[in-house]
């Protein structure tokens, strides 16, 4: 299926190519069909639908200077760039466009790293630089910093920055975008811009101070569509001497809720590293009775739910902790944990996990040692890239939505009740239910899931799999609720949930997109920012 | 688990299938891979011996073989690898392939599931971009 960059004939798109080639060489630049197949959404629920976002060709520069070159080409033509980094989004549209013609502007080719300072703890790397190729980088020279990596960690850490993707370590670190430190962008000109002290000619602090002076357009660049960003600085946390663990649980539904306020205590304060909630009563949702008390309408009571705990005895929540510093600090902030939420929580039980100096073993990044049943991914809670999570993708991959709630155990109980509901319709594993916990990935924030697996072969199941996933941006978003990232596909039904004053947020983005980019070069609509052009 | 009849059918099929891997077969390597790749959910790593000069084995997950072995071969011209695996596997190699210009050029299930119900895929990887063909 041959695809055409929009209001552009088949004379004029073999004249834009003509002139990609000639630019950066034509073995880099490809239009055939089978080509263009990593550019697809492995994971799209729509493939092979007329939804599906299908990209007309995919160039590869070498370098910043190419880069500049080919969004002056695409300006000129007015043809749609869409600039991945290594194009392994998953989940969220891969390395598919928001707008079917686009030519996907790949960056693998810019594949740098930079600069990493283990004395003053940053890395300034290029978009193709996987999180993998820091590591190894990292890891080769002996450097005494850790990466804050995403679980699989083949993307980079520009993409994921720039998708606001998150890690598994220190609060801080764990945003990846927030931990980010001075971009270099192209334009939709072409032209070439820094920002904060990166503007500063001669500055040596591009990435120690991210705003430098005058406001901050960084965070245009996030989930936005106002430029290439083609250098970005990174914050490392400086190599843990020692790590730590231990598992504390609550006997009570209820107690959750003072469980969560706990340890949002020691988050904030700098003592633990990412908290990972869960419930032991998840063992029982293999017995019928006891899932159909958990997905119940209007979700079960508490004391329906103590009872069914103290029934099976488990307790109704647990949360790993985990502790990084040197190996007095940890003991200090695990047993100043403990001794704080059992001396609050009647019957709340507390176990030390395993601990030990850094770097990890490969035995102790298995996570094959600890004295009880973990909720920790070892690999990522440690900065260390792994792609061992792929074993748990079923079907043809999946499609994420993770609306962001309060960190507290009423926000949790009413996003279990509310959104089991409203997908009860659907015939669905029930991912929010009595058992649900909440993911603890952003600094200050929970997350949920809802991540239905999609199926090639089934095109009645992908479209019903549609269907769940916008009824459950809509139903969030009547509760408060936003999703923090999409798909293309998803972009504009999630943005247009960000209301506040009839739109202002989106008019105010509308209006830089109109002066900067009038002709939508940089991905129209991506983070639902469309430019006059393409606005209905 | 496949058997070792299912293996050297699938291997007698390559040689036509990749022409890439010329050095491979000039060394009398019938199958024409630089290297064989399998999965122990599906299959004992010594049955790849006779199929290429080296034979790697994994658990499913592929992060370590990848990135101590696949990958640094992958950022130099040449190199032809089979492997037998899930789906899953597949997927990711597959994907990691395409950044080092690489393809999947023969791709087919096999009979045998893996220890976790998976089906077995026979597959080879070769270069096709001009910056990595041999």
């Amino acid at each position: 299926m041959a695809v055409l960059p929009p209001d552009m004939d088949a004379a004029g798109f073999s004249r834009l190519i003509e002139e990609f080639r000639g630019a950066i060489g034509a073995d880099w630049v490809w239009t055939g069909e089978e080509d263009l197949g990593p550019y697809r959404d492995s994971f799209s629920p729509v493939w092979d639908t007329a939804e599906e976002r299908r990209a007309s060709a995919a160039v590869a520069p070498a370098d910043v200077a190419q880069v500049q070159a080919i969004v002056r080409i695409a300006a000129r033509h007015k043809v749609p760039l869409f600039p991945i980094s290594t194009g392994k989004n998953f989940g969220y549209g891969g390395p598919s466009p928001n707008v079917t013609g686009s030519v996907v502007l790949d960056l693998k080719r810019l594949n740098r790293v930079l600069e990493v300072d283990d004395r003053r703890h940053f890395a300034l790397v290029e978009p193709g630089v996987s999180y993998f190729d820091l590591y190894r980088h990292i890891s080769e020279r002996g450097l005494k910093v850790m990466i804050d990596c995403p679980d699989p960690g083949w993307g980079s850490p520009i993409g994921n920055a720039l998708e606001r993707g998150i890690g598994y370590t220190m609060p801080f670190y764990r945003d990846h975008f927030g931990a980010s430190c001075g971009m270099e962008v192209v334009l939709p000109n072409g032209e070439l811009m820094r920002t904060g002290m990166g503007a500063l000619p001669g500055s040596a602090t591009w990435q120690e101070y991210r705003y430098g002076f005058g406001p901050d357009p960084a965070g245009l660049f996030a989930q936005g569509n106002f430029g290439i960003v083609t250098k970005m600085g990174f914050r490392l946390l400086p190599m843990p001497d020692h790590y730590r663990t231990g598992l504390i649980t609550v006997p009570r539904r209820r107690d959750f809720v003072k469980l969560v306020e706990h340890v949002n205590y020691l988050s904030d304060s700098g003592l633990c590293g990412e908290a990972v909630y869960g419930s032991p009563l998840q063992a029982l949702m293999a017995r019928p009775d006891f899932a159909a008390l958990a997905t119940r309408k209007g979700g079960p009571s508490d004391a329906e739910m103590d009872a069914a705990a103290s029934a099976a005895g488990l307790p109704s929540w647990q949360v790993d902790l985990q502790f990084f510093g040197p190996e007095a600090a940890t003991r200090a902030h695990w047993e100043h944990a403990r001794d704080r939420i059992l001396s609050d929580i009647p019957g709340a039980q507390a176990i030390e996990g395993d601990h030990f100096p850094l770097p990890a073993t490969e035995e102790q990044l298995r996570n094959t040692t600890q004295p009880y049943r973990t909720g920790i991914r070892r690999y990522g809670a440690l900065g260390v890239p792994s792609l061992g999570i792929w074993r748990i993708v079923r079907d043809d991959g999946h499609v994420g939505f993770f609306p962001i709630l309060p960190r507290s155990g009423e926000a949790v109980f009413a996003m279990q009740r509310v959104l089991g509901d409203a997908l009860r319709e659907f015939p669905l594993p029930p991912y929010f239910n009595a058992t649900t916990a909440p993911l603890y990935w952003h600094s200050f924030a929970f997350q949920m899931v809802f991540a239905p697996s999609v199926k090639r072969s089934d095109p009645e199941h992908n479209a019903m799999v549609h269907r769940a996933m916008k009824k459950a941006v809509a139903v969030a978003a009547e509760h408060g609720w936003g999703d923090y990232r999409a798909a293309p596909i998803y972009q504009d039904e999630v943005a247009a949930t960000y209301s506040f004053n009839g739109h202002a947020l989106r008019r105010f983005h509308e209006q830089l997109k109109d002066a900067i980019d009038p002709d939508g070069i940089i991905a129209p609509g991506r983070g639902g920012i469309w430019p006059r052009r393409f606005r209905k | 688990m496949i058997s070792r009849r299912t293996l050297l059918q699938w291997s007698a099929a390559l040689p036509v299938l990749v022409p890439a891997a010329a050095p491979a077969r000039a060394k009398g390597w019938p199958a024409g891979l630089d290297a064989v790749l399998i999965d122990r959910r599906f299959g004992e790593v010594q049955m790849g011996a006779a199929l290429a000069p080296r034979v790697h084995g994994f658990d499913g997950d592929v992060t370590d073989i990848w990135f101590r072995t696949i990958d640094p071969l992958w950022r130099r011209p040449g190199f032809v690898i089979g492997g037998i695996t899930g789906p899953d596997a597949l997927f990711v190699l597959e994907r990691l392939a395409w950044d080092r210009g690489r393809r999947v050029v023969d791709r087919r299930e096999l009979p045998g599931r893996g220890s976790d119900g998976r089906s077995a895929t026979g597959w080879v990887i070769a270069p096709v971009h001009p910056s990595v063909r041999a």
